[in-house]
């Protein structure tokens, strides 16, 4: 029965991709939309079945593909990452109904959407190398198709592509050779048949396998130094992919190194795990950083994508390294809390890329220096992105808090182990946590306050207006979903519970109990989201009543004299006069001047008759990656001087290229000779 | 006919065919070149025929017919025809000068028979014997294409490397079946026919018949 759910996503999935390639444009985008909801409901239904039971969904067929065959196995741990596609995915579909009039409507985009969204809600439910490898290819493909969506024109997107393109085959190429290794020592191709001879397989093999994996769901994830590519695609891809990308895509990297960390590898000894942390510590401070320093809005999000992975790792790498030491029950807790995050993150960083898309959508950039005063103009996108921020800056009552104070229970709570490494460990990701945070709130404060309050900066934004109802929908789910994760987990935590069982066998799945008080298993810790909702609203309200009653009383007394709020009493304020994401940004760019490494430019000129005074002065700050530039171009000059030398051998000359052929033959036939 | 007489003619046409290849890279008077390629086509189809007659072998016999009409008639025709055409025709500047060229074929022949020691070793007859005259004369034209510039010398270096690869076909393996036989000899004609409208074309359009003035056409 609950196969049935995986063969009709496929085919309604298959039937979206004909309507968006054969339709004409007035029917195709409403085809493509109800039979990829109708695709995703399906998947959905079967994955709820498969979390609820806890019996995996198996579904095989040698029918499809040639020579392997395909084997689908959904188990409660693919199941989550199902739902959490499927529900992004209806979101950003909705979505794209309003955004279809400002491109990423051509019959290409049309096909490409429901496919990507396909292959992403299909592949956690493969169960053999073969079919693995074969939806991530196609998921890579259509999402660089959608990368490039109708813009690709500007050479910023082809650049972005470029780049995604290049980092996201090298990844498929390690992930390949991890998975290729692996099988090909097993003696068989399912994930069931490598589980078993894993145990069996030499050391120097699993680490090879785990390693590669490492590298390559590293880089579908954006962990640092494989993240070049996200804050390049991300932010130049139309918003409704975006939301797609960083709300469902990159949470398959999370799933590969679990898959193949936990699931095949059956865990591993602590330094793998200490390995995965590390790039957890360094994605999140690295990626929090830059968000910090960010004026573009999209690109901000994507580095706060970075980030969020980073923390996601770190809570696979403590509840990796509790495992190996032998510390079920906590691993199982620090494996919850990751996943929590990432379906958080998925909820919070969808709505935040949708909104930042109707922002685009009404004035035209992303430029947070020439947005401002939005929150008046739309009021609703406003609040969606409101909730949206106060979730990813881990604000109660909602769902970033939530997952936010599990992952620091499970690590403060883990502290006391047997192996040093650990010890040392886990309070660096502690500290890297509470860093992160910080940082988080100190960038979506930046986004919130110049890019939604004060006063329009440009005239594209004080011509802003409010976007079409199906794109406030679209958005405003998924920020109705942080605020249920955040006021009830607990619907979604048992899921969670039986999904960490998977990947972590041998503990009970109900780590977490309560319904409306949040008990962690072996832990201290007592969280009651409700209530505390309740309280924070309960204290707004009284908040609000006083002010109201004192500012009653102050209308009454008559010597009042108005001004502008921070004008310093004057009357006339301009634009000009607010803080911009630069200036608010300068501070923290000034602490951490060594990391971000920002490019000034300070153009000064002069009045003729005298050098003392000035006529103008134009600053300019751009912040490159630091790990691109550092890391990445010299290796890209490299490649580019090689392929200038070879270029020497080519110079058009037919006797010469007749040349290279002669001398090989006789150099050969004297060597046998 | 006699062993002696048999061993006496193949080795004499065999030995024609490289020597032919060898005036190809001393003559720079392309009609001479044109009829060295001819006389070669001769040798060659003259070995092919008393390869048959000696075995009998009657479709041999119809091969050889077939290499005696296409090689030495009907190509050296077409290609004198272009260089009729073609008001200068002497291959002016070689890339590598006659006399080097020529201790070059030489070079190339001890290297062909050096190569072909294994090929001979496996086939103890007469003709198994010859077969590194084969090696040589595909090297030679090889290293013809090499170091002329004129179209036509490049397709006579063509021809080489095929006539080369035909005998070295009839001596060690005696006799190609008919089928494929046919099938190359007509890519070369085709080829030919191709590079004879090329070459008259390129000689219309640059007043030239130099390869070397085609270099601007890279990238």
């Amino acid at each position: 029965m609950s196969n049935l759910s995986l063969v009709i996503a496929a085919t309604a999935g298959s039937v979206a991709v004909i309507a968006g390639a054969a339709l004409p444009r007035r029917t195709r985008v409403w085809a493509v939309v109800l039979s990829t909801w109708a695709s995703c409901a399906a998947a959905l239904t079967g994955s709820l079945i498969v979390l609820h039971t806890g019996r995996p969904m198996v579904l095989s067929s040698s029918q499809i593909l040639p020579l392997t065959g395909v084997h689908m196995v959904l188990d409660p741990l693919g199941a989550v990452f199902v739902v959490i596609t499927a529900v992004v995915a209806i979101a950003s579909t909705l979505y794209w109904i309003g955004y279809a009039g400002h491109g990423l409507s051509t019959r290409t985009a049309a096909a490409s959407l429901p496919l990507f969204i396909l292959s992403m809600l299909l592949l956690p439910a493969a169960g053999s190398v073969a079919t693995f490898l074969v939806l991530w290819e196609l998921m890579a493909v259509t999402s660089l198709i959608l990368v490039l969506g109708d813009q690709h024109e500007r050479a910023e997107t082809r650049s972005a592509g470029q780049w995604y393109a290049v980092m996201t085959h090298v990844g498929a190429a390690a992930i390949l050779l991890a998975l290729v290794l692996l099988s090909a020592h097993s003696g068989g191709q399912t994930f069931a048949a490598i589980r078993v001879h894993a145990h069996h397989l030499s050391p120097a093999l699993r680490n090879t396998a785990f390693l590669l994996a490492v590298i390559g769901f590293g880089s579908k994830a954006g962990a640092v130094p494989f993240h070049v590519w996200l804050p390049k695609a991300h932010p130049e891809a139309p918003s409704p992919v975006s939301a797609l990308l960083s709300g469902a895509m990159v949470n398959l990297g999370i799933y590969g190194i679990v898959l193949v960390g936990d699931r095949l590898l059956g865990g591993g000894p602590v330094w793998w795990w200490l390995v995965v942390m590390a790039l957890g510590i360094a994605s999140a401070l690295f990626g929090a950083l830059h968000a910090a320093t960010s004026t573009d809005l999209k690109r901000l999000l994507a580095y706060s994508t970075a980030d969020n992975m980073g923390l996601v790792l770190i809570g696979l790498g403590a509840s990796g390294m509790f495992a190996a030491t032998g510390h079920r029950t906590t691993a199982t807790v620090a494996m919850v809390a990751a996943l929590l995050l990432v379906v958080n993150h998925a909820a919070f960083k969808g709505s935040l890329f949708l909104s930042a898309g109707s922002v685009q959508v009404a004035t035209g950039v992303r430029d947070l220096d020439q947005l401002g005063g939005l929150m008046t103009r739309m009021p609703i996108t406003g609040a969606i992105f409101l909730v949206g921020a106060l979730s990813i800056a881990a604000l109660p009552p909602l769902n970033g808090f939530v997952s936010e104070w599990l992952l620091f229970q499970s690590l403060l709570h883990g502290l006391p182990t047997s192996s040093t490494a650990v010890a040392i460990a886990v309070p660096l990701g502690v500290a890297a946590l509470a860093l992160t945070g910080g940082l988080t709130l100190a960038a979506f404060v930046k986004a919130t306050g110049v890019g939604f309050l004060g006063r329009p900066r440009s005239p594209e934004a004080t011509a802003a207006h409010e976007v079409p109802r199906t794109m406030q929908i679209g958005t405003g789910l998924l920020a109705v979903a942080c605020v249920a994760l955040g006021v009830a987990p607990f619907i979604v935590l048992p899921a969670l519970g039986r999904a960490s069982q998977i990947a972590i066998p041998g503990t009970s799945a109900s780590v977490l109990r309560g319904s409306k008080y949040l008990h962690v298993a072996g832990l201290q810790g007592v969280l009651a989201p409700a209530l505390l909702a309740a309280s924070l609203v309960l204290a707004a309200v009284v908040v609000v009543a006083v002010r109201r009653l004192v500012h009653r009383r102050s209308m009454l007394t008559p010597s009042l004299r108005r001004a502008e709020p921070w004008g310093s009493g004057r009357e006339l304020q301009t634009a000009r006069m607010q803080y911009t994401a630069t200036s608010f940004a300068e501070p923290l760019q000034r602490v951490f001047d060594d990391v971000v490494h920002p490019d000034r430019d300070v153009d000064v000129d002069h009045v003729v008759e005298s050098r003392y005074y000035f006529e103008r002065i134009s600053v300019r700050t751009s912040i490159g990656d630091i790990i691109e530039n550092k890391l990445y171009r010299p290796a890209i000059r490299a490649v580019r001087w090689w392929g200038r030398q070879a270029r020497h051998l080519q110079n058009g000359s037919v006797h010469r290229y007749l040349a290279y052929g002669f001398v090989a033959l006789v150099l050969v036939l004297v060597v046998i000779t | 006919m006699n062993g002696s007489a048999y061993a006496s003619l193949l080795e004499l046409t065999s030995g024609l065919v490289l020597v032919c290849a060898v005036v190809t890279m001393w003559r720079r008077s392309l009609p001479a070149v044109v009829k060295a390629l001819s006389l070669q086509g001769v040798a060659l189809g003259a070995a092919a025929l008393i390869l048959g007659v000696h075995q009998h072998d009657v479709v041999l016999i119809a091969v050889a017919c077939l290499v005696l009409a296409a090689k030495g008639l009907l190509i050296p025709t077409l290609l004198g025809r272009i260089v009729a055409g073609d008001p200068s025709s002497r291959e002016a500047t070689p890339v590598v000068n006659v006399p080097a060229s020529l201790v070059i074929s030489a070079a190339l022949t001890f290297l062909a028979y050096g190569a072909a020691e294994p090929v001979v070793r496996l086939i103890p007859t007469t003709a198994g014997r010859l077969v590194p005259l084969g090696f040589a004369t595909l090297l030679i034209g090889f290293f013809s294409m090499v170091v002329r510039r004129k179209a036509v010398s490049q397709i006579v270096g063509l021809l080489l490397v095929d006539n080369g690869i035909a005998l070295v076909a009839f001596l060690a393996t005696a006799g190609v079946p008919l089928l494929i036989e046919l099938g190359a000899s007509l890519d070369v004609l085709l080829a030919v026919g191709v590079l004879r409208v090329l070459a008259s074309r390129i000689g219309s359009k640059f007043g030239a018949f130099d390869l070397d003035q085609l270099r601007e056409l890279h990238d």
